[in-house]
């Protein structure tokens, strides 16, 4: 038996990881493929690249990307760090009720919430755009960034603040000086994990974003839908060594160092509710 | 509050640290206020919306002024049941439900060799898991479009190999979109098989053949009842957030095979039907929710009986 069913299931593993990389390599591979029509290998260019990059809305939207991964990562960073101290210090009940409402934001479905949104704003007379995206945003990213933040916190031991404590700093200056030196890891892949987020989002960008903003995931998924072209494929490559590029770094970091993210780094964007 | 550990009880009884006690309350007052800025930014920019489209879901269009009226009709909810929509609601239960079986079957077999797997090589095969679930969703979903397009890959792959003649047809399909489903969940549904396939001690399984037991009966009566906290998680993982997918069929779907998610936002980006839209939205969360909460207690026994 053990020599017969692992290898069947080792093949079989072999080529779901085939499947697995298949329509990522594809679109590497399409993305420096001189055939136009997307049909068969025509030999290496980089002309797409060149043809999406010199486009001033391609720019535009990567730099809207930009702004929005950066304005989200920093109020969810603030929010996170906030919840994180305050949990380690809370009673059951009150962790729990503050866990609900945690989970409760990465677990809803985000159409119902960003349409929600959509129509708060409009009452609200808010105007749809980067600021619309980005309080969407921290909606979902914040709640990451916090799990990520009150694992860490939990994990550390409270002997060196004790200790900062008692040779007489005050309580900001162990937070300054104990505690955030401490938690710097945690915070920097809860950053690099918020800003991939961001990146990739469709839903909130594209409902909030309304006629003032796009970023580019949006604009991504309106070239597949009008017709695809090469340029796609690139900005795709693009986008995806964004995210990886994040993600990756992530990885090593809480390799390196205690981060209370390893969770979140095997189950990504899309984990629900465990 | 009530539970404020942190705090001693007040009195004059620890004399040592007497400075430092009136200082720790208006601290620990003030510590909540540490609590404050996510429970704000969940009430205004999760709960208010939830809230609001709980209201407008039980409100009327008015025809002529294009007014939303608020009211108590239930009439939207009904208005689910016309099999213009009910329709796209099933086939995303479907969907989904059919998705999550195909990522159990598909990733078992994967999740026990990884598990199974020493060392390095067992470091090897998860990164190698995890590394398309870190690239970019909407474009490994674009991906699965280029591959299954009418003259992609796929089909000439398929051709080549001689598995089918003539013309074959994935994309813009139900089944082109239950192949993007299954492709990006996969690795969902793979790491917490992985784990509870890891925590198997090899020596159950052993004895279980040694004890004359075949292949398929260790499998059936020693690893699976095992394994069931991994698979209920993995299917929440890869079925809660499918059911509800947007991205998906709007790339893979090609507007003709629309899911749950697409028939709500087009209530309320193209057809301007609030109260229909928020009534169709608010139903997608309270199923979600109920398949959540079932599928949570069943994972709380399972874990117990594990345990």
């Amino acid at each position: 038996m053990r020599l017969r069913r692992p290898r069947a299931a080792s093949v079989f593993t072999g080529l779901v990881l085939v499947c697995l990389y298949a329509p990522i390599i594809t679109v590497i591979v399409f993305s420096v493929d001189k055939d136009p029509n997307l049909i068969s290998w025509k030999g290496f260019t980089t002309h797409w690249y060149a043809q999406a990059f010199s486009d001033p809305q391609v720019r535009r939207d990567l730099l809207t990307s930009l702004e929005v991964a950066a304005l989200s990562t920093v109020i969810s960073l603030a929010i996170a760090i906030c919840a994180g101290l305050w949990s380690r210090q809370a009673g059951a009940r009150a962790r729990r009720f503050f866990d609900g409402l945690t989970y409760s934001r990465i677990v809803l479905p985000e159409v119902v919430f960003a349409l929600g949104l959509l129509v708060l704003f409009n009452k609200l007379h808010i105007a749809y755009g980067v600021g619309a995206i980005v309080l969407g945003h921290v909606v979902f990213n914040s709640a990451y960034a916090t799990i990520i933040i009150q694992a860490r916190l939990a994990s550390l031991s409270p002997s060196l603040e004790e200790a900062a404590a008692d040779l007489g700093a005050n309580r900001w200056r162990v937070f300054k000086r104990v505690t955030f030196p401490l938690l710097l890891p945690a915070v920097l892949v809860a950053a690099l994990l918020t800003i991939s987020f961001s990146f990739d989002d469709v839903i909130v960008s594209q409902f909030l974003g309304g006629d003032n903003a796009e970023p580019v995931s949006v604009l991504l998924l309106g070239m597949i839908h009008l017709h695809v072209t090469p340029e796609v494929n690139a900005i795709g490559t693009a986008l995806m060594l964004i995210t990886l590029v994040t993600f990756a770094t992530a990885g090593v970091i809480t390799l390196l160092r205690p981060t209370g993210a390893g969770q979140m780094l095997g189950m990504g964007r899309r984990a629900a509710s465990e | 509050m009530a539970a404020d550990l942190g705090s001693p009880p007040a009195g004059p009884s620890l004399p040592a640290v007497s400075g430092a006690r009136p200082r720790s309350r208006t601290v620990g007052l003030g510590r909540h206020l540490l609590a404050l800025p996510g429970v704000g930014w969940t009430v205004l920019f999760f709960l208010a919306p939830l809230g609001l489209l709980i209201v407008y879901s039980f409100g009327s269009v008015n025809l002529l002024t294009f007014k939303v009226e608020f009211g108590w009709t239930l009439s939207n909810y009904s208005g689910i049941f016309q099999k213009l929509y009910l329709e796209p609601v099933l086939r995303s239960f479907a969907l989904s439900a059919g998705a999550t079986v195909a990522c159990l079957l598909i990733g078992f077999p994967v999740a026990f060799t990884i598990a199974r797997a020493k060392g390095r090589r067992q470091a090897l095969l998860l990164l190698a898991v995890m590394i398309p679930f870190w690239t970019s969703f909407v474009v490994r979903t674009y991906g699965i479009y280029d591959v299954i397009a009418d003259n992609g890959p796929l089909y000439h792959l398929l051709h080549s190999l001689g598995l089918v003649h003539g013309y074959i047809h994935l994309l813009f399909t139900p089944i082109g979109v239950g192949i993007g489903i299954v492709y990006t969940y996969l690795p969902l549904m793979i790491l917490p098989l992985f784990v509870a396939l890891e925590r198997i001690d090899p020596a159950l399984m052993e004895a279980a053949s040694d004890l004359g037991a075949k292949p398929w009966r260790v499998l059936r009566r020693v690893i699976l009842p095992l394994a069931v906290p991994g698979i209920i998680a993995g299917c929440i993982l890869v079925a809660i957030p499918a059911t509800g997918e947007y991205v998906i069929p709007q790339i893979l779907g090609g507007g003709t095979t629309l899911m749950f998610g697409n028939v709500v936002s087009d209530q309320f980006l193209n057809l301007g039907n609030y109260p229909f839209g928020a009534a169709l939205a608010v139903s997608l969360t309270v199923v979600l929710m109920v398949v959540l909460m079932f599928l949570r207690s069943r994972s709380y026994k399972a874990e117990a009986a594990v345990a």
